[in-house]
């Protein structure tokens, strides 16, 4: 069986993510006899495939390094006014997308439907809506987390894949190196940050839920000021 | 004894200008019986093998000989319940003002060998042509039927399409056949419905006919929809950064890329970004000949939405005045989806037709002697009729007003279709100033070619822009923020709204205009005439009784998994999809029947069940909001 710490330098030597012991020697616990028993690689992909579903605060030890492990808390789309976004929402609520002047169903007719209920009937449809209503263009601003708890604001200043409302969830882990940092917010590029995926099922849920809500109540207070 | 053949035409104009062309202007007229408007005119003509010399009488009809009702028990609005209309059996019958011309049609049947066809040739026109047909085998049996197919009263035209007749399509007719009846169970059992539900909410509902089509709704629809996003919109501020160069005693303007961004701290740190650096980089010149494209051959929809912006006419009046343009044999048929000319089509021919313009004969001539260029072709054909097009010279003092404009027009838009492109040369710098990228655009209009002739459509040199070199760095004069909103669309206009039905599938290019006209009239969208001269806007505002309607059927079907409201298009596009399919013989006329009324009485049990949402929408509009 593969110790703690081997698995701990695994996790820093691929993702650069330093990992606490105390995290690990939890995960190792409560982990069944048979993973126990998995050879040390795969015990490591599912140790890192928990890191990346846990909470930073939690899972990583604070020591100081030039590279910052962080947690995304909130992202937005700064490209888009909020009001297009609701719009966008709500017609994708009503089951319907634009394809040019063309207002498209997305929701199967009732008869066309025989034979697609075991599955979900909504992916061979050729609008695909985009629920966040997000144009997807960017850039984008992110509210970031490390593990000791603190949180930056960062600005996608050229586009990076993965970096988008369909694509990243709240929770989702990202390595940067070499970030600049301008008026107290982090600068984005391609080059200095490294996406590792993942979610907080427990952020990510509410946050997707009440997306509308919350554009609906910024769009209000800008309104009032 | 000469063998005689019988014409009969969709209206009498046109059998005026046919017979008058088959005769070569000499040709007997007499008056029939009951009906002031229908001529039969009388003459020789040589049709060719297999008929020879035949003597014709060419007649017409006006529209449509018979309507479908329902059997008189039915005909109460309180007789029966509104939804067993979708049953209830129905009967068609020769309209009582028809009766005259369909007793001719009969009587010059008895003696003739057959029956040549020359309604319109679109849908409709065969589904006239089959009225005629059935009226003339009642009257003779034996009768051969056949139809000329033709899109324009020109004279040659109209001779080889006497001599080489063809079928009358079934299909199309069936398809005819097939949305009369749908319209008429459809509209009359919502129609009774909602008058009788919604009469007693509101006073001025009373004695009020709240009229259902499905294509009015819809149409509304877009109406409402886009109202209620104006009124609903939100502004909101957003940044962005501009930056002017002076240089060679020139402003140069340059763009951001980003355009502008909702973040006012992401802006100014992203200005503090450029300033930091200092000086920009220019990291692209290009210069490359642009052009600007003629426009593509003229369909009805483009017609419309065009017309309606530059002639300030609507699309209804748009379409009555190209009837008559067509009728009178100076354009050809007003009503087609064909965007590309047919390869026989003799066009420089009729360019030349043009010449005695003193607005653009001169511009014709041109095109003869050099510059005439085969048009470009759209992606459109109906198989029918060729793009709208003039087919002879008409001196603008024979036009009444708006039919000068609309040949006018028309022939503008034909030249230019067989004109070159206008052509430019465009320069376009892009900077990289700290992280950020600027441009900035010139454009000079080297050859206006069309642009000459067509009038309607805009392309000016910019100012020019200085010199730059690729990789030179430059300090800019200033760099500053802006700061705008976003402001709400307009309220609709005709040609948008024209845009969004061709797109939807609602109504076809010839009913488009009537079923704007019809939700004006029913009192549910009112024109909102805002500024004046060439800024003039028509905007369709929905009445109170129209966001009503919209509002209460859409919570009818609120929450209901499949089902769709009255409101929206897909219900109509579905069933316009399937005469499509009536005309491609893939499906019959009885089939799409019935599934087109299963789909809409399935909306109708629901509007039954659920009335009290569509009473409380009248009630919130016409009553509390009042």
């Amino acid at each position: 069986m593969a110790s703690p710490e081997q698995i701990a330098a695994q996790i820093l030597n691929t993702k650069s993510l330093a990992v606490s012991q105390n995290w690990l020697n939890t995960f190792l616990t409560t982990s069944n006899s048979a993973q126990r028993n998995l050879p040390a690689s795969a015990l490591t992909k599912t140790a890192l495939f928990r890191v990346l579903a846990s909470d930073f605060r939690e899972s990583l030890s604070r020591s100081p390094s030039s590279i910052l492990s962080l947690q995304v808390l909130d992202i937005e789309d700064i490209g888009t006014s909020l009001w297009s976004q609701v719009e966008a929402i709500e017609r994708v609520e009503r089951g319907e997308a634009i394809r040019g002047r063309e207002v498209v169903r997305t929701i199967p007719m009732g008869d066309d439907n025989e034979g697609a209920d075991n599955g979900n009937g909504r992916t061979n449809n050729p609008a695909t809506p985009n629920a966040s209503g997000s144009s997807g263009y960017g850039p984008h601003r992110l509210i970031l987390q490390d593990a000791a708890g603190t949180k930056t604001v960062a600005i996608e200043m050229k586009s990076i894949e993965g970096i988008s409302l369909e694509k990243l969830s709240i929770g989702a882990k990202m390595v940067l190196q070499n970030a600049t940092v301008a008026r107290g917010m982090v600068l984005l590029n391609p080059g200095c940050v490294t996406l590792l995926g993942g979610k907080i099922d427990a952020l990510d849920r509410p946050w997707k839920e009440d997306r509308k809500k919350r554009l609906l109540e910024r769009i209000s207070t800008l309104q009032g000021t | 004894m000469a063998r005689k053949i019988l014409c009969v035409a969709e209206k009498p104009a046109i059998a005026r200008a046919v017979a008058t062309h088959m005769s070569g202007g000499s040709f007997q007229t007499h008056a029939i019986r009951g009906n002031q408007y229908v001529k039969n005119y009388e003459f020789e003509f040589n049709f060719g093998a297999p008929w020879g010399n035949c003597s014709v009488t060419m007649t017409s009809v006006i529209g449509h000989l018979t309507g479908l009702d329902f059997e008189r028990q039915y005909k109460g609005w309180l007789s029966c319940p509104p939804g067993s209309l979708f049953e209830a059996p129905v009967k068609e019958e020769v309209d009582k003002d028809k009766l005259p011309i369909a007793e001719n049609i009969r009587n010059q049947a008895r003696y003739s060998k057959a029956l040549f066809i020359w309604t319109d040739c679109d849908r409709e026109g065969e589904h006239i042509g089959s009225e005629v047909r059935n009226q003339a085998k009642t009257g003779n049996s034996r009768i051969e039927v056949r139809r000329a197919r033709f899109s324009n009263t020109e004279r040659a035209h109209v001779l080889q399409a006497a001599r080489e007749p063809v079928e009358l399509d079934e299909f199309q007719a069936n398809a005819v056949a097939a949305r009369i009846e749908l319209d008429l169970r459809i509209g009359a059992a919502f129609t009774r419905l909602q008058t009788l539900q919604l009469q007693a909410v509101a006073e001025i509902l009373k004695e009020k006919v709240i009229s259902y089509g499905s294509c009015q709704f819809p149409t509304l629809g877009f109406v409402v929809d886009r109202y209620l996003r104006v009124q609903n919109f939100k502004p909101e501020t957003f940044w962005g950064i501009k930056v002017m160069l002076q240089r060679e005693g020139k402003k140069v303007n340059f763009l951001w890329k980003r355009v502008h961004l909702f973040d006012r701290a992401a802006v100014i740190m992203m200005l503090e970004r450029c300033l930091l650096a200092k000086k920009a980089k220019v990291t692209r010149v290009n210069q490359k000949p642009k052009s600007k494209w003629r426009p593509l051959p003229l369909t009805t929809v483009d017609l419309q939405m065009m017309g309606s912006r530059f002639l300030r006419l609507d699309s209804q009046t748009i379409m009555k005045v190209a009837e008559a343009l067509y009728t009178k044999g100076f354009i050809s048929y007003p009503r087609t989806e064909t965007d590309q000319f047919d390869k026989a089509i003799d066009l420089k021919k009729l360019v030349e037709k043009q010449y005695p313009d003193n607005r653009w004969g001169q511009y014709a001539r041109e095109l003869i002697d050099g510059k005439f260029r085969t048009p470009r072709s759209g992606s459109h054909n109906d198989k029918a009729h060729p793009p709208i097009h003039p087919v002879s010279w008409v001196n603008p003092s024979q036009l009444n007003e708006n039919e000068k404009k609309v040949y006018e027009f028309v022939t503008r838009r034909f030249l230019a279709c067989c004109s070159d492109d206008a052509k430019g040369k465009g320069t376009e710098i892009e900077i990289l100033y700290g992280e950020e990228m600027f441009h900035a655009n010139g454009l000079i209009v080297l050859e206006k070619n069309y642009l000459d002739v067509y009038v309607y459509d805009k392309w000016e040199s910019s100012q020019q822009l200085p010199n730059f070199e690729k990789d030179e760095m430059f300090e800019p004069t200033e760099a500053n923020i802006s700061e705008g909103k976003t402001t709400a669309p307009g309220y609709l206009t005709e040609p948008e709204l024209i845009g969004l039905m061709d797109a939807n599938g609602i109504g076809t290019d010839a009913t488009m205009a009537e079923h704007i006209a019809k939700i004006k009239e029913r009192e549910y969208v009112v024109v909102n005439k805002r500024g004046s001269g060439r800024s003039k806007i028509e905007e369709l505002i929905p009445t109170r009784l129209g966001i009503a309607l919209v509002e209460g059927y859409d919570n009818v079907v609120a929450g209901l998994p499949n089902s769709i409201s009255l409101s929206k298009p897909f219900l109509r596009k579905e069933m316009e999809l399937r005469m499509l399919e009536i005309c491609a013989g893939s499906k019959t006329r009885q089939e799409v029947v019935q599934q087109s009324l299963d789909m809409y009485r399935e909306v109708f049990i629901h509007t039954q069940r659920r009335i009290a949402m569509l009473k409380t929408a009248c009630r919130k509009y016409l009553v509390e909001q009042a």
